[in-house]
């Protein structure tokens, strides 16, 4: 019964990657030299890979605005006596570039603040998920058995729960934050690193470098470490990687149906929802914070992309 | 193939319990009031309120109200919602519209998905597969709230405002048949249809570096029949894949496209039957979805031992 | 109904009605010239279609096309009018004597007789019925021994208070003398019923039998449509000049809107925040913008929170520090007015200005108040609203003025829904202040003033805050009992005084409602509870 099962899974592992089709059923074999050049060569590929550049420059950028957003602005959201209504909606000036909310507060400072919500979401969420998920695909991959059989049930129930829904059933009866949407994306989508994970060890776990580790007499946790773990990590993290991006478009939504980060908390979800109702009369309410989140979805998922592309050797 | 199919649907049960357990509890844990959220904001009269806890069986334990779920539900009895109507009445209004679009968009991204990423794939490099993984990275990164907005704009109200075309209906309206579904399924189907191209893409384009496809050119086959019967029958196996396990998510996870396009489907019953705390509707809408998922993907898993005669179930 | 816009809880609920036949292939059902079909917005409405049991704005709208009650109010005066009643009388205000015109007809040829009504409020205020308008009949003689409480089984199944003198006249006799009865039988809860809703009351309202101008034209076709067409032998001066009208039904105002310009929607009765600013420009004179009964208050939890909210001087501080003009002209697009009275200026008894200063925005003399009286321990406040509703511009408004006059830190903190305050504030869990608005039953003065502020209506109402003053109960008790409307008239306002000294709420706005209809009909007027008109109607 495994060994139909684990052909079904490992398949569907890579529907779930979407964009890292195969990558865990080539993780080949490989002795540490391989491995070690695997990850050169991508980092070779990625130097030289204008869409990884641009990426990782607009991450970067999105990091630092999201760890001092102090820099980029004087202003701060939280400040009530900075906003008045006499300058509600007005259109982006050359003193204020993004223009004026409702309220009559800086849409650019609110803008630059928001930014650290969703890095926070999408880092949070993709660490916990990763956690999360290779564990646990790590113990049923190695372990098997029955155990293997209740953790993958157990997934399927998480898998079959749309992820709005599951999000709106959870948020609804939580203080909304980034911390909070984080754990909660982190509950819904660790299923899918499980997956490729288990379908990984169960790949590595019978093959010859293993059984000689073994029969040399290594521990089931040396055994793991050095060798099961190095080779499932590349696919791991092209998932990873796209998630991150994802993650981050995933609170947008749960904001904008006003189950996400909650005020006084500012998110580009949040921001987005507020002004939608009235985006015909004062777009640039909308279009900012919608373009922000735009580009910080597309940087991480450029990023991600790439990695992928070079991780996967099928793909050279 | 059918012990193996009998295997899988005795192991869907528990997986199908397992979740409307957590599904019912995760409902039952919703904070708020349910018979004082009928009253709106006035405060529910103490008398009707009671009377109404009593009738639903609220005011009993977790365990107790599961089990009047339960065993309702294996009499063929989906419940009543708190205002008095049948759940499954309720669920099947709605559901109708739901499957539309998602089988519409499920055959908007398949086709155009597929379409486009055979054609990157073959163009690999040039300027039409720039395009295509350009285009998709874009249309990745934009929330489907935002998309929604632009084309319902766009393209149902200023193409008639401005130029008078008169072809996407803004809003969901019954009488415009399949035109209705057109606007809210390109939206729903975007972010998929940039994850088919890209999967039809690299999955393609392995597939042509194997030895039998090298073997088939070099037998002089025309390069038409290469792609067409040899690789892209191996490379649809993930792309397959994709496709079930994302039917199931068309159908649940549309609540956002439904609301903007104002369709009354399943997205938009959950996400009111949450707010109102409708642990009936709720439980008994994800049931569906989830027996949707499940089938979606024994469906896949056969249809592998189609595409690929290597997998054999026994 | 309930709080202002209670109707609207659904998240962004919003309802439309479309012309199928009008639009879409430009021929009508009937060759009546004086008729035509149209489509109008609607929400679903919560429960069957039975008066008895409706108490949100959406089923209220189709009820109000299908049901006549008793009386009804004048679109621009709101003076109560006699409809069904041919008369009603009392010379103590305690025993009503009401007598029914000829001419009245159920949909299915049934006369509307006074046994009816009898059996409409015996079902509304039986307590095994759950109804939602079982509250309004607890005035009557005899209603404890239909709703005796939880766990006990009533011990009659009619109001001993009713009593049927012939097939035209009934008497209704209450437990105390209450002068604004006659006003509050427009109520939909006292609408009348005929005798097949006995048979199976779930199944008559998916398809009400009612007294209406117009009656159902087929079942309610639940989150699609309702259809109703003309009736022809309602009595002839309130006959409906159209032949058929669907109420289409949205989730979404803003589709609505959307398909109100594009006239496959004809009348939309309650327009979303995104066309406030351009509907004017775009409908012109088809753009209807009147006062509507609803008012917009912060709530304040005297009870759960003296600390903060207990010094009369705080809260007056509070209420000088709002500037209301900006708030209506900015947030709302001038769709909603500077509250200046606790009772709506659509309703008899109004005084415009009344607030006086505490209703002028002055931040000086708000701070000079504030800081006399000691503020508010920690200096912190949070102002609680429900998220569902479309209020959060304007708290946050609120919240940002409040702190940048008086130099609170306030925190505008959402909820799901109100209840959700609500249950928070019943449990002293929320010590905030928050927002609350009232839109009337009935057109009285008195129905701004007892079920908001007066001790009943702590458990029973709308008095969240749990304000008390007795002076308050015995203006209202002595008004309830006057007979003369123009005396008792006068209590009132001494009672809504009190209050304005007291400010238990801070009356913030008052609501105007905006509708707009497409170029293809008529004659649109939209009452005081902002619902349409609908039997005047023409299609163009």
């Amino acid at each position: 019964m495994r060994d139909t099962t684990t052909v079904g899974d490992e398949l569907t592992t890579d529907t779930q990657t979407a964009g890292a089709p195969s990558a865990s059923k080539h993780a080949k074999p490989a002795k540490k030299e391989r491995e070690a050049s695997l990850w050169s060569d991508a980092m070779g590929d990625l130097r030289r890979n204008p869409v990884f550049i641009i990426g990782a420059v607009l991450v970067l950028f999105l990091l630092v605005l999201a760890a001092v957003p102090g820099l980029f602005t004087s202003g701060s959201p939280f400040d009530a006596t900075a906003c008045k209504l006499q300058d509600s909606l007005k259109t982006p000036s050359s003193s204020h570039w993004f223009g004026y909310d409702i309220q009559g507060c800086d849409v650019y400072t609110r803008t630059v603040w928001a930014a650290r919500n969703s890095v926070i979401v999408g880092i949070t969420t993709t660490t916990l998920v990763l956690l999360v998920g290779s564990g646990l695909g790590l113990i049923a991959g190695w372990v098997g058995g029955f155990v293997d059989s209740v953790l993958s049930r157990f997934t399927e129930i998480f898998f079959a729960i749309p992820v709005l829904l599951g999000g709106m059933l959870i948020m609804s009866g939580l203080q909304g934050n980034a911390w909070t949407v984080s754990v909660v994306l982190a509950t819904l989508g660790w299923p899918q690193i499980f997956r490729i994970m288990r379908s990984s060890v169960l790949q590595n776990k019978n093959n010859d470098y293993v059984m000689a580790a073994r029969a040399l007499g290594a521990g089931t946790w040396r055994i793991t470490v050095r060798h099961i773990l190095p080779n499932a990590v590349a696919p791991v993290i092209v998932v990873g990687a796209i998630s991150l991006g994802v993650y981050i478009s995933a609170e947008a939504a749960l904001s904008y149906l006003g189950i996400g980060v909650q005020p006084p908390g500012i998110s580009w979800g949040l921001m987005v929802s507020d002004a939608s109702v009235r985006w015909l009369q004062a777009p640039h309410v909308l279009l900012f914070p919608a373009a922000a989140l735009s580009v910080t979805v597309l940087a991480f998922i450029m990023v991600g992309d790439a990695v992928r592309d070079a991780l996967d050797p099928k793909l050279r | 193939m059918g012990r193996y199919l009998i295997r899988r649907l005795i192991q869907a049960i528990p997986v199908l319990i397992g979740a409307t357990f957590l599904i019912y509890w995760l409902a039952f844990k919703l904070p708020g009031d349910p018979i004082q959220a009928l009253a709106g904001e006035k405060k529910a009269d103490p008398l009707v309120a009671a009377m109404l806890r009593e009738k639903y069986h609220l005011d009993e334990s977790f365990l107790a109200q599961y089990w009047h779920y339960i065993t309702n539900l294996a009499q063929g009895n989906f419940g009543e919602t708190l205002t008095g109507r049948s759940v499954w009445d309720k669920i099947t209004e709605a559901f109708p519209y739901t499957v539309n679009l998602a089988l519409l968009a499920f055959a908007i991204e398949a086709v155009v998905g597929v379409l486009a990423g055979i054609m990157a794939a073959l163009r690999r490099g040039r300027f039409l597969d720039q395009l295509v993984l350009l285009s998709t990275l874009l249309v990745i990164s934009v929330p489907v709230f935002v998309t929604g907005f632009v084309l319902q704009l766009s393209l149902g109200v200023k193409l008639k405002t401005d130029f008078g075309f008169d072809f996407f209906p803004v809003s969901f309206n019954e009488a415009d048949g399949i035109r209705a579904y057109l606007l809210p399924a390109l939206v729903l189907a975007s972010t998929s249809l940039a994850y088919v191209a890209r999967l039809t893409r690299t999955s393609l384009m392995e597939t042509m570096r194997a030895d039998y496809v090298r073997t088939a050119t070099a037998k002089g086959l025309p390069r038409s029949r290469v792609v067409g019967r040899h690789a892209l029958r191996n490379a649809l196996i993930p792309i397959v894949t994709f496709l079930g396990a994302d039917l199931g998510s068309l159908m649940g996870g549309a609540v956002i496209t439904e609301k903007i396009f104002n369709i009354h489907g399943i997205g938009g019953l959950l996400a009111e039957s949450v707010y109102r705390k409708e642990g009936t509707v709720i439980v008994g809408v994800v049931s569906l979805l989830i027996i949707v998922y499940l089938v979606a993907n024994l469906a896949v898993d056969m249809l592998y031992a189609v595409l690929d005669p290597r997998i054999r179930y026994a | 109904m309930r709080g202002a816009t209670s109707a609207k809880w659904v998240a962004g609920a919003v309802v439309v009605a479309m012309a199928a036949t009008a639009c879409g292939t430009g021929k009508d059902d009937s060759g009546s010239s004086a008729g035509g079909s149209i489509t109008v917005v609607l929400g679903e409405p919560q429960h069957g279609l039975v008066g008895q049991n409706t108490a949100e704005s959406e089923g209220a709208e189709v009820l109000n096309a299908l049901f006549t009650g008793l009386v009804q109010y004048d679109n621009k005066t709101n003076e109560t009018q006699l409809a069904v009643a041919e008369s009603i009388d009392t010379t103590d205000s305690q025993t009503w004597t009401i007598k029914l015109k000829d001419g009245y007809t159920f949909h299915n040829g049934d006369k509307v007789d006074a046994q009816s009504f009898v059996r409409a409020w015996n079902w509304g205020a039986n307590q095994d019925n759950a109804a939602e308008g079982l509250p309004f009949f607890a005035k009557i003689e005899g209603s404890d021994e239909l709703a005796p409480g939880k766990d006990k089984k009533p011990t009659a199944t009619e109001l001993k208070g009713l009593k049927v003198v012939d097939e035209k006249t009934f008497t209704v006799k209450l437990k105390a003398p209450f002068s604004q009865f006659k006003t509050m039988l427009g109520y939909n809860a006292f609408y009348p019923l005929p005798k097949a809703f006995d048979a199976d009351p779930k199944k008559f309202g998916e398809a009400p039998i009612g007294n209406g101008a117009f009656q159902m034209d087929g079942v309610w076709e639940h989150n699609k449509q309702i259809k109703v067409k003309r009736y022809d032998k309602y009595p002839a001066e309130g006959r409906a000049k159209l032949q058929g009208v669907t109420f289409k039904i949205y989730d979404n105002l803003d589709t609505a809107y959307n398909d109100l310009r594009a006239d496959t929607l004809q009348i939309v009765d309650k327009l979303p925040v995104s066309a406030m600013a351009s509907v004017s420009q775009e409908f012109g004179d088809r753009y209807i913008y009147k006062p509507e009964s609803g008012v917009g208050y912060i709530g304040l939890p005297l009870k759960t929170n003296p600390e903060a909210f207990g010094k009369v001087e705080i809260r007056k501080a509070i209420s000088m520090a709002i500037d209301r003009d900006a708030i209506t002209k900015t947030i709302f697009n001038g769709t909603r007015k500077p509250a200046d009275d606790f009772i709506n200026p659509l309703i008899p008894g109004y005084r415009k200005g009344a607030l006086g200063e505490v209703g002028t925005y002055n931040p000086t003399k708000a701070k000079e108040l504030y800081t006399q009286a000691g503020g508010i321990p920690g200096n912190k406040i949070e102002l609680g609203y429900n998220a569902d509703g479309g209020h959060k511009e304007w708290i946050e408004a609120v919240a940002n003025q409040l702190k940048a006059n008086l130099g609170i830190e306030v925190t505008a903190k959402p909820f799901t829904k109100f209840g959700d305050m609500l249950t928070e504030l019943g449990d002293q869990k929320y010590k905030g202040a928050f927002r609350m608005a009232w839109s009337m039953d009935y057109p009285a003065a008195e129905n701004y003033l007892r079920p908001i502020f007066s001790k009943v209506a702590i458990d029973n109402g709308s008095n969240y805050g749990a304000y008390v003053n007795e002076e308050f109960e015995t203006l209202l008790d002595q008004a309830d009992k006057t007979a003369d409307p123009a005396e008792a008239l006068k209590l009132y306002q001494q009672a809504d005084d009190v209050i304005i000294k007291d400010l238990p709420y801070i009356p913030v706005f008052t609501y105007m409602s905006s509708s707009a209809y497409s170029k293809s009909v008529k004659n649109v007027e939209i009452d005081a509870q902002g619902r349409m008109d609908l039997a005047k109607v023409e299609r163009n």
